[in-house]
């Protein structure tokens, strides 16, 4: 037969009639049926987030992620179009998937350009396992993570994004290095 | 003559279109979407066409076309017979009990009296519980047929689970016969014209011991422990597969179907309104003349009929999203050491009420 445990619990003769019981739980789910019953209505009728329950209708409608959020990581694009990135390789080094890859240029003396920046900047998002150690390292503000997490693809050679891929204007980006810098300077390193 | 041969193939195609070609399909649907909604998700809402979704009613469809283009696939060391046919044995008693189950009440249509029971037999009641439990052997013999360990399992529990409960349910039967005094399901519901004279009300006690007996009969949640996911994969019907399994499937739903009706019929009133006869009924479309106010009356009286079997049906998927499953010993200890000595009380206490109001 049966191993019994012995669960300590002490019921009330009411509870051991089981049946109100029964009719309470009952109660609990179909009060929860008729609400979800109409409150997903007004998804159906156009309005969007308005609604008293939580579950979204996800690719149709998105939820805002929060500004911690680390989605995927992407370069941030000065307003002349360079990217921020001086080519460092901190990143590369901070990286504990080893999914960046760099290979630096620099100026030959020319005034008025940058003096440093990637010719080749790739990250494997295959490999990437989103964990921010690059965007702390990062002494340039120029590698941040994204709210971004849609990254799925068909082919695993299409996860490799290069330099031209990766470039985000800062303006896009504003929040998080807000965020960023709040967080760093209180950690104080 | 041929009229009334006529007649009959018309019920007979309305009950198959009813249960086969609305219900068992729409439940399937029914069961994803509200369970989701109930636990607060979404639910099946992604199969389209041309861009429709329809609330996922498509899914119907797509389950449909995917059971028809699986493999059939018969087990190794299987008796191919035997596992071939007992779906249909699981899913024909399920229809045939419908032929005894009245929607409707009489009515005069263009001179003619039409009852709504595709077969009015005098043991109507005895009828459905015969045939019900010849399903048993469908469910048997699929898990004994199969080869597998916990096909053969999920069958002896189907076996026992059976046998146990068709007790507590033929013996609160006996309460509803003492009450109404006859086997015909016809009469039952023409005696619960009157509201106060609802099965409900006369055996308060007999109702909820069918239900739960019935679900039971069923082997739907808390009573599946015949196709236990978690403890024996998917009992009888484990190496089952594409259209035999959708059989399997159907005959549980169908049974849903037959479950409400009888209820209804035994202690919800049938296919009255409360407080409203259907005298009263026919007497406000009398302007209608005779067949109009009749046909009229019939449908309104065969709608609220299936609304009582679908609210009969949202309570069974109620019970089935809410309650856990028993373990085999508590469904046992339920069946014999509660349910059987409650429906003997019940009868008990019924006749001594009836000798004592006589």
């Amino acid at each position: 037969m049966a191993y019994y445990v012995n669960r300590n619990i002490k019921m009330t003769w009411w509870e051991r009639l089981y049946l109100p019981e029964i009719i309470k739980g009952m109660g609990i789910t179909s009060r929860h049926f008729f609400v979800n019953l109409f409150g997903f209505v007004p998804f159906l009728l156009g309005a969007k987030k308005e609604r008293p329950i939580m579950t979204v209708y996800y690719p149709e409608e998105q939820v805002q992620y929060p500004i911690a959020y680390r989605g995927r990581p992407v370069l941030a694009q000065n307003e002349d179009g360079q990217p921020a990135c001086v080519a460092c390789g901190l990143c590369e080094i901070a990286c504990p998937a080893y999914c960046i890859h760099i290979e630096p240029s620099e100026n030959s003396g020319k005034q008025n350009q940058y003096e440093r920046w990637p010719d080749v900047f790739n990250i494997d998002y295959a490999i990437c396992i989103f964990c921010g150690n690059c965007e702390e390292a990062c002494p340039e503000e120029a590698i941040f993570m994204s709210d971004d997490c849609e990254i799925s693809m068909l082919d695993r050679k299409q996860m490799l994004y290069t330099k031209e891929q990766l470039l985000t204007p800062v303006a896009d980006l504003q929040k998080r290095i807000e965020f960023t810098r709040n967080m760093y300077a209180k950690w104080n390193y | 003559m041929w009229v009334d041969l006529a007649i009959t193939f018309v019920k007979i195609l309305f009950v198959l279109a009813i249960t086969v070609g609305f219900f068992a399909p729409v439940l399937t649907w029914v069961e994803r979407k509200q369970s989701a909604i109930m636990q607060d998700r979404i639910g099946a809402n992604r199969a389209d066409i041309l861009g429709f979704t329809v609330l996922g009613l498509f899914h119907i469809i797509a389950d449909a076309l995917k059971m028809f283009t699986k493999e059939d696939f018969i087990p190794q060391g299987a008796n191919k017979i035997l596992h071939t046919i007992s779906p249909i044995i699981a899913v024909v008693p399920a229809l045939l009990t419908f032929a005894v189950v009245p929607f409707g009440g009489q009515y005069t249509l263009f001179g003619k009296e039409v009852n709504l029971v595709i077969s009015d037999l005098d043991v109507g009641l005895l009828f459905v519980f015969a045939i019900a439990s010849l399903a048993t052997y469908g469910y048997v013999i699929a898990g004994w047929s199969s080869n597998n360990n916990w096909s053969l399992l999920g069958s002896m529990r189907t076996a026992s689970q059976m046998i146990s409960y068709e007790v507590t349910m033929g013996l609160t039967i006996v309460g509803v016969l003492m009450v109404y005094g006859s086997m015909k399901l016809t009469t039952i519901g023409a005696i619960q014209e009157d509201f106060f004279r609802w099965g409900l009300f006369l055996q308060p006690l007999g109702f909820v011991m069918f239900l739960a007996a019935s679900i039971a009969e069923n082997k739907r949640i808390p009573f599946d422990n015949p196709e236990a996911e978690s403890e024996i994969v998917a009992g009888y019907f484990t190496e089952y597969s594409g259209l035999k399994f959708g059989m399997f499937f159907m005959a549980e739903f169908i049974e849903m179907v037959t479950i409400g009706a009888i209820m209804t019929i035994l202690f919800f009133g049938a296919w009255h309104i409360p407080f409203l006869s259907t005298a009263t009924l026919i007497g406000w479309f009398d302007f209608l003349g005779t067949t109009g106010s009749n046909l009229l009356v019939m449908l309104i009286q065969v709608g609220v009929f299936f609304a009582k079997v679908i609210f009969f049906i949202w309570l069974q998927m109620t019970i089935r999203w809410t309650l856990p499953r028993f373990r085999y010993d508590q469904i046992m200890k339920l069946g014999w050491k509660i349910l059987l000595p409650l429906s003997l009380a019940n009868i008990l206490i019924t006749g001594i009420v009836i000798l004592v109001l006589n």
